[in-house]
């Protein structure tokens, strides 16, 4: 007879959201967690896109700490000199919200006191080394030599899965698999935000960006969301870029970018208060490990779901319904008596009926669109040279469109066939 | 600003007794990359007369050592009991 019917290893968005679930279902659960208290180890990059939380959490925009409501998206590419946007704001957004920019510290420990409230024991500050197993079969989880019993055990423990790789149940990371965040957190007071960005009352703006300016074979992506009273601003750096540049520092990465002639305005008179750096899942379906075996469940970052296409970042989502899609496979296994891996196979099929694995499947290859020099160098040359010649006057005789795209894309590195079959491969990748 | 500034407004419980990532200097000693010193963001890595320096005190947890090295020096195990990095904000 175990301990416990389900033991979820990490107190983030996945994890919270599954002990929330199976608590409701009276299941008796524990949720541990290394951090103390949950959130303080987490961080994030995206919007939360919260609908998902609404099965959990009927008043979730009420009982969990939100920052602003986004109303204003832009995608922006930046080189040394320019800065070329797309400006996105709707109204639409306020009857149908976008998402929410969120501090993961303050969110993650009000998810947990939600699963503490429905009624899940949460222990935190105990790191879970490893799961314990019989006979091949997941039976709970091993700490400083000490066994705790269960059914079955989630794994929601994030980017970088320690448990579930030293347990052996999925290969370890590699550069394909996750990008570098380094993120900073920068105070200004809410009435300097309003004006600079241009909002209003606690609308909030979103952008990703474009860091083309970066030399060498160094990429990165960059984002910055405002909250209540501080900017989050981050750099999402290709690791596998980063190796093959073999010169350029994550750091200076970071620090180039906060420092850009068109950033730094926007932060001036800021203070940091948050400098922090956490793996970003990027390597699509192609990094998701098997998600399911005797005994054991993987979910959320763990099991690499999340989503990134340049325009928009998106990862708590995923966790949020994988954790969700994890629970309910649980509850019924324990309906049926059974948790063996026949029995929890559910859980693939429930997450390839959501968007969760449909996405994946869908966009599967999109990291070359993200990752690519046609992104990160030729579409802002070019698009830099062309608006640079329409809005600027040089007294000179005018070009036409096509030579000067001709023009740019030599200035770019890539020749027009290099261009033109890339160019074809991202859209149908898009 | 430089990487000590950003990481002195950063909390930490740090573990004295315990360091959650251990380094094999005699592999780093011949190692021909040393991408480890370009991806870490805390520069927990540095190189002191072609020599590998790495203190485990300043991590902030990311993991990015333990897939930057592909020579196998690098072991990485999440602090215990609550120690190491503290977000306030995340």
């Amino acid at each position: 007879m175990s301990e416990f019917d389900a033991i979820v290893v990490g107190a983030g968005p996945a994890g919270s959201s599954a002990a929330i679930r199976m608590a409701n279902k009276k299941l008796n659960v524990l949720l541990v967690e290394r951090a103390d208290p949950p959130g303080s180890k987490n961080v994030s990059g995206g919007i939360l896109w919260g609908n998902a939380l609404a099965e959990i959490i009927p008043e979730w925009e009420k009982d969990i700490p939100l920052e602003r409501l986004i109303t204003h998206k832009g995608t922006t590419f930046l080189t040394k000199d320019s800065s070329i946007s797309i400006d996105f704001r709707s109204t639409k957004f306020l009857e149908n919200h976008s998402g929410y920019s969120v501090l993961r510290a303050r969110m993650d420990n009000a998810l947990a006191n939600s699963a503490r409230k429905a009624g899940a024991m949460v222990v935190t500050g105990v790191t879970v080394d490893r799961v314990a197993k019989e006979e091949g079969k997941v039976v709970g989880v091993e700490q400083d030599g000490e066994i705790i019993t269960s059914d079955a055990v989630i794994l929601a423990e994030g980017a970088n899965p320690r448990v579930a790789i030293d347990s052996g149940l999925r290969k370890p990371i590699g550069d394909q698999d996750v990008a570098i965040g380094v993120k900073q957190i920068i105070r200004l007071p809410e009435n300097t935000i309003n004006e600079r960005f241009n909002l209003k009352g606690s609308e909030g703006f979103a952008g990703e960006y474009v860091l083309s300016y970066l030399e060498g074979e160094a990429e990165a992506g960059g984002f910055l969301y405002t909250n209540k009273d501080t900017i989050s601003i981050g750099a999402v750096i290709s690791s596998s870029k980063l190796r093959e540049d073999g010169q350029t520092h994550s750091y200076d990465i970071m620090e180039s970018f906060v420092q850009h002639p068109h950033i730094a305005p926007l932060l001036e008179g800021g203070k940091l208060e948050e400098y922090s750096a956490h793996l970003v899942c990027e390597g699509g379906i192609d990094s998701v490990p098997r998600i399911y075996g005797d005994g054991y469940l993987i979910a959320g970052d763990a099991a690499g779901f999340s989503f990134s296409n340049g325009l928009m970042i998106q990862g708590m989502n995923y966790a949020i319904t994988s954790g969700i899609a994890a629970a309910d496979t649980v509850i019924e296994a324990k309906e049926r008596g059974n948790f063996s891996s026949d029995s929890l196979a559910s859980y693939e099929r429930k997450l390839e009926d959501s968007y969760v694995l449909k996405d994946l499947k869908n966009f599967r290859n999109i990291d070359k669109v993200t990752w690519s020099r046609v992104t990160h160098r030729a579409i802002p040359k070019i698009a830099e040279n062309l608006l640079y010649s329409m809005y600027h006057e040089t007294g000179r005789p005018k070009k036409h469109l096509m030579q000067m795209i001709l023009e740019s894309s030599r200035d770019s590195g890539m020749s027009k066939s290099q261009l033109i079959l890339e160019s074809y491969r991202m859209m149908r990748r898009m | 600003m430089e990487i000590e500034e950003k990481l002195s407004v950063l909390n930490y419980k740090t573990d004295k007794s315990y360091a959650h990532i251990t380094v094999n200097l005699d592999i780093c000693e011949t190692c021909p990359d040393r991408f480890c010193t370009f991806g870490c963001p805390a520069k927990c890595y540095t190189v002191i007369d072609n020599r590998l320096n790495f203190k485990y005190e300043d991590c902030v947890e990311c993991g990015t050592c333990f897939f930057a090295c592909s020579h196998g020096s690098v072991k990485w195990t999440n602090p215990k009991g609550g120690h190491g990095v503290k977000y306030k904000f995340g």
